[in-house]
């Protein structure tokens, strides 16, 4: 049986670990922040730089990149702002960390505001995630007792804030701007880019958005010898162990720490435990709902962004999600899409429309009023969303769509078809 | 950065021509600056940049570093840059158009036929250009039903395809955030908070901004077809700001008035109270139709000549001397008229014992350029006025003192000093009252000769605003039969009194005017026709107060 390596699970898989402060001190927390104060915050955007890590929300960013774009010199302050906003379907690996080890995310925020001198983070934490929320305001109140956040934290004299500001439950308040504008009390609307957040983000100041688990890692990576272990943990570009949220007709699902050099297969067969009843594979979404769906099999393929890349799909926030070959494909392509449609802002054309339409037409099929011209107008639809929206939304409900028509076009036919 | 030879300002490329840009600039303002056509929706020079309709798709085959872009890009959001290439009319964009154009009329209620925009309504135009003509939605459309937002403008929110530029005016130009996005998805859409209706006094531009019929003016709405319309350029006489406007019009009656963009009086907007000014231009039963004359007591219809014979008879009679002369006119008359009836005061009775009402006025201060639109001073003229000298207020001593004296003859233009009775009841005891108007007002009722002349919709004149801008009107609609231009009565008058001066258009007058006046010199009437010009000797007090504004 394939082993797990534990990085950011190494406390959360200690049964006996209770996520106090104290507890997440002696497991030799905190080490790394006090690191991180003796260096320059240069040094330290240079050493994520150096670890390769690239950001675990989706669009697999380099995050020491982010930082270094971060404006400097406009007599305006930075902000940090960890996106915990996690609502990908699929996705439950940022709820993990923040239920069952908040500290060791805290830790990590707070090294990327000294790395980019920001001394006010906020936490964004989607709306329902109520036990995470508390943890974390209990966690943030624990730091604040014990003076590692406040005035002058462990003598560093860098004066750091952390508030934690839960969202509403829009989906669409997981994409960066409009995180911003939800944070900032305005609808959760995206906003034009450029210019970035680097450049005018929060309040129109410098900002960067990062990701739960992305900042959960810097305690390791700025930990001894953290950025060569950290390189290590998988091929090149990819470096790192990353949280794969497993979920649907497996055994045994749930949240995995895996390395970057791992087999799909290993993952549903081994980790998941196999396909439950015994049933055989039909297909695998790889990366939340939005990615481009796999069928059985394409799923001989290392786990990590660049080789899922190149089979035209992507990892996206690591969120496997499997389904047997009993499974319904159009139903599922309904219900994905319904959420798209659901969770659209509205604000532009193709999504708004686009969303809604290919909506009607898949439910077209389950009600048996399906057609050869209405498949390919589907297909046309969300082609037609694609690449043409203002953020990623559009894109994200067009390329199930678009891949689904593509890989089970019979499972469509099966509807209309005239025996 | 190297600048191409004939330019001032750097360039870029869009379909072979060279076009400038101001650095920052996005393709879409420079690209209309120039008079290319880009379609858009959500795009509105004076008010933030969204990007959301998708319409205004371009083609960036290099971004000026060699490369091309990804994809189709915003004209509306992308900057331009030194050397960038732009197409707008290659097949990649006709197709990229196509599909937001299909994506908007999807859920579209394609009512033309009943809808008060068609004819001036781009959604309508771009699906023509762009449309196929055959729709593919086989599902019943979004109806999200119209609301009663107030008195103005009517709201049929069917039709709304959300490019929120309601939205962002009310949140960017008037500040009074009253109007805003409900829901998400496919069934966004637009509402004023909490069911009340609009407040500001600009409503009327929500409907000239809203691209498609969702916003309307209930004043025009199902009068006449937009595409009947004839415009002419004028100025709102509504108040001394001088606000561009189109007057628009059909079988010479008026159906409204629409801003004219001037980036130097009221960039693209123009106030409620302004709009509804048409309504006085048709206006028939208290206008006065034709000269009319004092025979045993009553006003009764005469002919011209007969007027002026008249008037020139008694004037020969009377022999007045200057103090025995006075000329009162309002500020609603143009310049050409004011300086033409201070002439006559001059040339034949060596007078100038004109006056006009010049109270003091108030300006709104505010962050928000558009409330400083509206002004307390409801004349368009005032600054005219102080430019050509004429003394004025009911209070001062000097009219007073004029009006003490045994008064002779009397020229009353307009309706000046309606309210106030002492000065009408001394006047009323002179010898000789005439009245040169559009309107019957208690002047014509003491008049002893009326001339009957034209609103400034049927006739050719320039006014000088507030920053004393001097703007002209064009003619746009016919006058009555038996009126005829102030400024020819009073050419006329005196020349039957003697002292001829032949002018053969108001423009002519004010050429005149650029030579004998030196507020106005170095001024040519080609020069202000089409976004005016400011005075080159300015009056220094123009009788303005400062105050907070109201919002």
């Amino acid at each position: 049986m394939a082993e797990e390596t534990l990085v950011l699970f190494k406390n959360i898989r200690n049964p006996k670990y209770d996520k106090s402060l104290s507890a997440y001190k002696k497991s030799g927390g905190f080490k790394s922040l006090k690191k991180v104060f003796g260096m320059k915050p240069d040094e330290v955007v240079q050493e994520v730089k150096e670890s390769g890590i690239r950001g675990r929300g989706g669009a697999g960013f380099p995050t020491g990149l982010k930082w270094s774009f971060m404006a400097k010199g406009t007599g305006k302050p930075s902000y940090l702002v960890a996106n915990a906003d996690e609502s990908e379907p699929g996705t439950c690996k940022d709820r993990e960390l923040m239920l069952k080890d908040p500290h060791m995310f805290l830790e990590g925020l707070m090294i990327g505001c000294y790395a980019i001198g920001c001394h006010h983070g906020y936490v964004y934490v989607r709306g329902e995630y109520f036990p995470s929320i508390k943890s974390l305001n209990e966690a943030v109140d624990e730091l604040y007792a014990d003076g590692l956040l406040g005035l002058d934290p462990m003598g560093s004299g860098f004066n750091l804030d952390i508030t934690i500001h839960t969202g509403a439950g829009a989906y669409i308040c997981g994409e960066e701007s409009a995180l911003l504008d939800s944070l900032e009390g305005k609808r959760g609307h995206p906003r034009v880019k450029p210019p970035f957040p680097a450049v005018s983000g929060f309040n129109g100041c410098p900002t960067s958005v990062n990701n739960v688990e992305t900042l959960a890692c810097m305690p390791f990576i700025l930990g001894d010898n953290g950025v060569e272990d950290f390189k290590n943990f998988g091929p090149q570009n990819n470096s790192g162990t990353h949280l794969v949220s497993l979920s649907g007709h497996v055994n045994r699902p749930g949240v995995y720490e895996l390395r970057m050099d791992v087999n799909m297969k290993d993952i549903i067969y081994e980790f998941g435990g196999g396909i439950r009843n015994g049933k055989k594979l039909k297909g695998v979404i790889p990366g939340g709902s939005s990615s481009p769906v796999m069928t059985a099999d394409e799923v001989d393929v290392l786990y990590n962004f660049d080789d899922l890349a190149k089979k035209g799909t992507m990892m996206g926030s690591s969120a496997m999600m499997v389904f047997d070959e009993d499974t319904d494909v159009v139903k599922l392509l309904h219900r994905i899409t319904r959420f798209y449609a659901h969770e659209s802002c509205g604000q532009c054309t193709p999504c708004r429309e686009g969303t809604h339409w290919s909506r009607q037409i898949i439910r077209d099929f389950l009600n048996g009023n399906g057609s050869e011209e209405k498949l390919l107008r589907l297909n046309r639809v969300g082609g037609n969303m694609m690449g043409t929206t203002l953020c990623a939304l559009g894109d994200a409900a067009a390329m199930p769509i678009q891949s689904f028509v593509k890989k089970f076009p019979e499972e469509f036919r099966k509807y209309y078809a005239t025996v | 950065m190297p600048l191409f030879k004939g330019f001032n300002m750097p360039v870029f490329d869009i379909d072979g021509e060279l076009v400038e840009y101001e650095p920052g600039e996005k393709i879409l303002s420079a690209a209309l600056r120039c008079g290319k056509i880009i379609p858009h929706y959500c795009y509105h020079p004076g008010m933030s940049i969204v990007a959301t309709c998708r319409m205004c798709l371009v083609d960036v085959v290099d971004m000026g570093n060699g490369r091309p872009a990804p994809k189709l890009q915003t004209a509306c959001s992308m900057d331009a840059t030194e050397g960038m290439k732009v197409e707008t009319l290659n097949p990649k964009v006709e197709e990229g158009r196509k599909l937001v154009n299909e994506f908007l009329l999807v859920n579209h209620p394609l009512d033309c036929p009943i809808c008060d925009q068609s004819g001036e309504c781009t959604l309508q135009d771009y699906a023509f250009e762009y449309g196929s003509g055959k729709s593919e939605m086989d599902y019943s459309k979004r109806v999200s039903g119209w609301r009663d937002i107030g008195s103005f403008v009517a709201l049929e929110r069917n039709r709304c395809i959300q490019c929120s530029r309601c939205d962002r005016f009310t949140r960017e130009i008037t500040g009074t955030n009253e109007f805003g996005m409900f829901n998400r998805g496919h069934e966004l859409t637009v509402d004023t908070y909490a069911d009340r209706p609009m407040t500001n006094k600009f409503q009327g531009n929500m409907a000239d901004i809203c691209p498609v019929g969702a916003i309307t003016e209930k004043e025009f709405r199902f009068k006449r077809r937009a595409w009947k319309l004839k415009k002419n350029r004028s100025i709102c006489t509504g108040c001394s700001t001088g606000c561009n406007v189109t007057i628009e019009h059909d079988r010479n009656e008026i159906f409204r008035l629409k801003p004219h963009e001037n980036q130097s009086v009221n960039k693209w907007w123009l106030c409620d109270e302004g709009r509804l000014t048409y309504r006085i231009m048709n206006e028939r039963k208290t206008r006065i139709h034709q000269p009319l004359g004092r025979v045993e007591g009553k006003l009764e219809g005469i002919s011209w000549e007969e007027a002026y014979s008249a008037i020139a008879e008694r004037v020969g009679d009377l022999s007045a001397l200057p103090e025995e002369v006075l000329a009162l006119t309002d500020t609603h008359a143009s310049n050409e008229e004011l300086f033409l009836l201070q002439k006559l005061l001059k040339d034949i009775f060596s007078s100038d014992n004109i006056f006009c009402p010049l109270p003091t006025w108030e300006q709104s201060e505010s962050e928000f350029f558009i409330n400083t639109l509206i002004t307390t001073d409801n004349t368009p003229n005032r600054a005219g006025a102080l430019a050509l000298k004429i003394k004025g207020d009911a209070k001062s001593t000097k009219l007073k003192k004029a009006i003490e004296n045994e008064l002779k003859v009397v020229f009353v233009l307009g309706n000046p000093f309606e309210a106030e009775v002492e000065v009408q009841e001394k006047i009323k005891r002179a010898q000789l009252v005439v009245h040169l108007g559009t309107f019957h007002n208690s002047w014509s009722e003491i008049a002893d000769v009326v001339l009957s002349g034209q609103y400034y919709s049927e006739k050719e004149g320039t006014f000088t605003n507030k920053d004393q801008r001097v703007q002209a009107t064009e003619i746009a609609v016919k006058a009555l039969r038996r009126t005829r231009p102030e400024w020819q009565i009073l050419m006329d008058l005196s020349a039957s009194l003697g002292h001829g001066n032949s002018y053969s258009s108001s423009a002519d007058v004010f050429n005149a005017m650029t030579e004998q006046v030196k507020s106005f010199a170095d001024l040519s009437y080609a020069e202000i026709r089409l976004f005016g010009k400011e005075l080159n000797h300015k009056t220094k007090d123009s009788g303005m107060k400062v105050v907070k504004a109201h919002t």
